[in-house]
């Protein structure tokens, strides 16, 4: 038999073969590249039907591919470092406020302030949107979401503890708890959600902003010793938890999501959760306590307002594009569709608001029908817009800020759990701020 | 002088002084070594030369080489020292836990009875469970709220309002170190069986026939016997323990407060949400070389006489 006729794969095949494919990979690494969109753009998973399908509207109308990927939230701020270090390609992205200083001072993102007609729409973006994109005097995008924290109660329950309105200060709050305690319609009235997670600075915020406290001065100098609100605030929860036992000692381990699902099963009267959760607590689907849930102003301490936090996302250049004319004008065209007006309308951020209730950074979406509609069917626009008037940007976001907050969250659960006092905590929190200020 | 002249004068090579076999082995094993050289090798040695750095992500720009600064700011830290210390509290109990359960549980299951292959096999499920899945498990067992530790204690008239367990910093490191010894505790038992098998019925002939009782023959037959399945156990489960991150992660994030905040918690928070890199890898070489040190202590002392 001829050596041409053998039909099994012998060794030295095998090995030739493997050879030839390996070093056929290596010459022409285009064979294994999927051929590349023209944008490419990254956010977190949240509402990813509505970016698919608006993605899929921006193509058609301007025959501009995009390369669209998400990865969770918890993992996005290190998934998206590790690519801006990677060089991974990225022209747009979603970016939350407080990661803005970082990845600005990092050279990962560029700001916008040369694209007129980008910039043009800061005439209908709220003042605390615009001022929570800009970092060092520059934008750095177009806001898409924005929402603060928001002081909810079960109308039903301050009406059968005997009182004609929800409590105006954080010491009515207490009063109202011991009340509802005492007529045994709620063993931990006020849920506060303290466990340690990406939502702990927004309460810890909306506690110390409400109280008149400041955790930094306007050079970003720690305040938070001399600021007598943030003690207040931490001193408040304490008193909460152990003293008066109005708020349930497992809030140290009680994360957001399942705040909310205690609240909205009818264990408390009051909570205290991000503003877009009310469409949730009043969905019979979802919530026991649908139809009964209000909001009112964020309860004031001795010396403080009714401020509270707020927070926002917006949609972000990379250095990368903006060095290159033609990725800088293909991303500024999506990022218009996605953060200024599609075919004349704030299109994107209204989805986002009739798909998941989130809310919008822009004033012209208060006058829209639709918008209102939705609003009135489970809310009080003019409370809800009153609020959001009151918001203040987290005056810690900083390069430093995610250090610093692991452990100012720790300090605080340490002092809520008995572990130091108030003032311990606070000056651990601080030293640590300042620390970090002089290292960067 | 000619071309075969030269190639025979040449001293002969590594290469040459190598056979077909060994030559065909090395071709073949060339592979995999590579591969094991890129995806292990270096990454060990490079995560040793990154810990030689200041290196932070989000300070591209600032990476300073600093030599073995990361290692000598480590003994100063506090946090470090502290987490150090839970993690001992939590591998000793661990450990000492699930060594004295499993060995219960083999003896048990050395003996003949009737259900000894269904209790084998129900044995065997905690260590069929991921890691995540179980400590997502004990999370709502855990809970203070909902969970099933309350609904049975509350139940059964032991407490008469729902308890915090999670968040009551006296209790978390042992609840933590309950949920680890209960995914745990079935290879152990394995293991000690094994062993237990293994030892020869002659040994208990000979101590019966020299008026041992139960206990002695246990005491001076069964446990020296054991001691090549307690080395195991041992070295395995404290490798395990010291490491162990996935329960702290789920279940508590350190917390509360610092209560849970032992040293692999620590370098996934140095590493991963401060991203310093340089001093995440000094403390994994910290902790690589403590397991490296623990397991060499556990084969001196407890493999000396085997």
């Amino acid at each position: 038999m001829s050596r041409n006729a053998k039909t099994h794969l012998g060794r030295r095949d095998f090995l030739r073969a493997t050879a030839a494919a390996g070093a056929m990979t290596v010459a022409s690494p285009g064979l294994l590249r999927a051929q590349a969109s023209d944008i490419n753009l990254q956010t977190w998973s949240a509402a990813v039907d509505t970016v698919q399908s608006h993605v899929a509207a921006f193509t058609a109308e301007t025959g501009l591919g995009v390369d669209y990927g998400n990865s969770p939230y918890a993992q996005y701020r290190d998934a998206m470092v590790t690519k801006f270090v990677g060089g991974a390609p990225l022209d747009m992205m979603w970016v939350s406020d407080a990661w803005l200083p970082e990845w600005a001072e990092a050279g990962w993102i560029a700001p916008i302030n040369d694209i007129d007609f980008l910039m043009a729409y800061n005439a209908d973006a709220n003042d605390f949107c615009t001022n929570s994109m800009t970092y060092g005097g520059k934008q750095y995008g177009l806001t898409y979401y924005s929402d603060y924290m928001a002081f909810f109660y079960d109308a039903e329950k301050v009406a059968a503890a005997g009182f004609d309105g929800p409590p105006t200060t954080w010491a009515e709050v207490v009063e109202q708890s011991l009340a509802m305690k005492e007529q045994g319609i709620s063993d931990y009235p006020m849920m506060l959600a303290m466990a340690q997670e990406s939502w702990l600075i927004e309460f810890i915020s909306a506690l110390v902003f409400s109280h008149g406290g400041r955790f930094t001065d306007e050079d970003g100098a720690s305040i938070m010793e001399s600021s007598p609100g943030v003690q207040e605030a931490l001193q408040w929860v304490m008193d909460a938890v152990n003293t008066h036992q109005i708020i349930s000692p497992a809030c140290v381990e009680t994360g957001e999501l399942n705040g909310l699902k205690a609240f909205s099963s009818g264990n408390h009267a009051f909570a205290m959760v991000a503003k877009y959760r009310l469409r949730t607590l009043n969905d019979p689907e979802q919530s026991a306590i649908a139809g009964n849930v209000r909001q009112a102003m964020m309860p004031m301490g001795p010396n403080g307002s009714h401020e509270t936090v707020g927070w926002m996302r917006f949609h972000g250049m990379s250095s990368a594009a903006a060095a290159d004319a033609t990725r800088k004008a293909n991303t500024a065209k999506l990022m218009e569709w996605f953060g200024g007006k599609a075919n004349g309308e704030y299109k994107f951020q209204k989805l986002l608001f009739l798909d998941i209730g989130a809310g919008f950074g822009v004033e012209p979406l208060f006058d829209d029908p639709e918008v209102r509609a939705a609003y009135d069917s489970y809310g009080d626009v003019d409370m809800i817009q009153a609020q959001q008037a009151l918001a203040l940007k987290k005056d810690v976001v900083t390069p430093w800020f995610g250090e610093w907050n692991e452990t100012n969250g720790s300090a605080w659960q340490s002092a809520i759990i008995g572990n130091t006092d108030a003032a311990s905590a606070i000056k651990a929190s601080s030293d640590l701020w300042t620390e970090l200020r002089d290292d960067y | 002088m000619t071309a075969s002249a030269l190639a025979r004068d040449r001293k002969p090579g590594l290469w040459d002084r190598f056979g077909y076999e060994e030559r065909s082995a090395v071709l073949f094993l060339a592979p995999v070594m590579t591969v094991l050289m890129a995806v292990a090798v270096f990454p060990i040695l490079y995560s040793f030369y990154v810990s030689l750095f200041r290196i932070k992500l989000t300070r591209p720009n600032r990476q300073p080489f600093v030599w073995f600064e990361n290692y000598t700011d480590l003994l100063g830290d506090h946090e470090f020292w502290m987490s150090v210390g839970k993690t001992v509290t939590f591998t000793v109990t661990s450990v000492a836990s699930i060594a004295l359960i499993s060995l219960l549980i083999a003896l048990l299951l050395n003996e003949q009875f009737k259900g000894r292959r269904f209790l084998s096999t129900i044995l065997l499920i905690p260590w069929a469970i991921p890691y995540v899945a179980n400590a997502l498990m004990w999370k709502w067992i855990y809970d203070s709220g909902y969970g099933a530790l309350n609904g049975v204690l509350y139940q059964m008239d032991f407490i008469d309002k729902y308890m915090v367990w999670l968040g009551d910093q006296d209790k978390t490191l042992m609840l933590i170190a309950n949920a680890f010894v209960w995914k745990e505790v079935p290879l152990a038992t394995i293991l000690l069986l094994v062993t237990l098998k293994s030892i020869p019925d002659d040994l208990y002939s000979a101590a019966r026939v020299d008026g041992a009782t139960v206990w002695q023959r246990f005491i001076h037959v069964t446990l020296p016997a054991m001691r090549p399945g307690f080395m195991l156990v041992m070295i395995y489960e404290t490798m395990m323990a010291i490491r162990h991150f996935d329960l702290f992660f789920v279940l508590t994030e350190g917390g509360p407060g610092s209560a849970s905040h032992v040293l692999s918690w620590h370098i996934y928070v140095e590493t991963f949400r401060n991203l310093s890199f340089g001093s995440g890898a000094a403390m994994s070489y910290i902790l690589a070389l403590a397991t490296f040190g623990l397991s060499y202590f556990f084969i001196r002392t407890l493999g000396r006489r085997l």
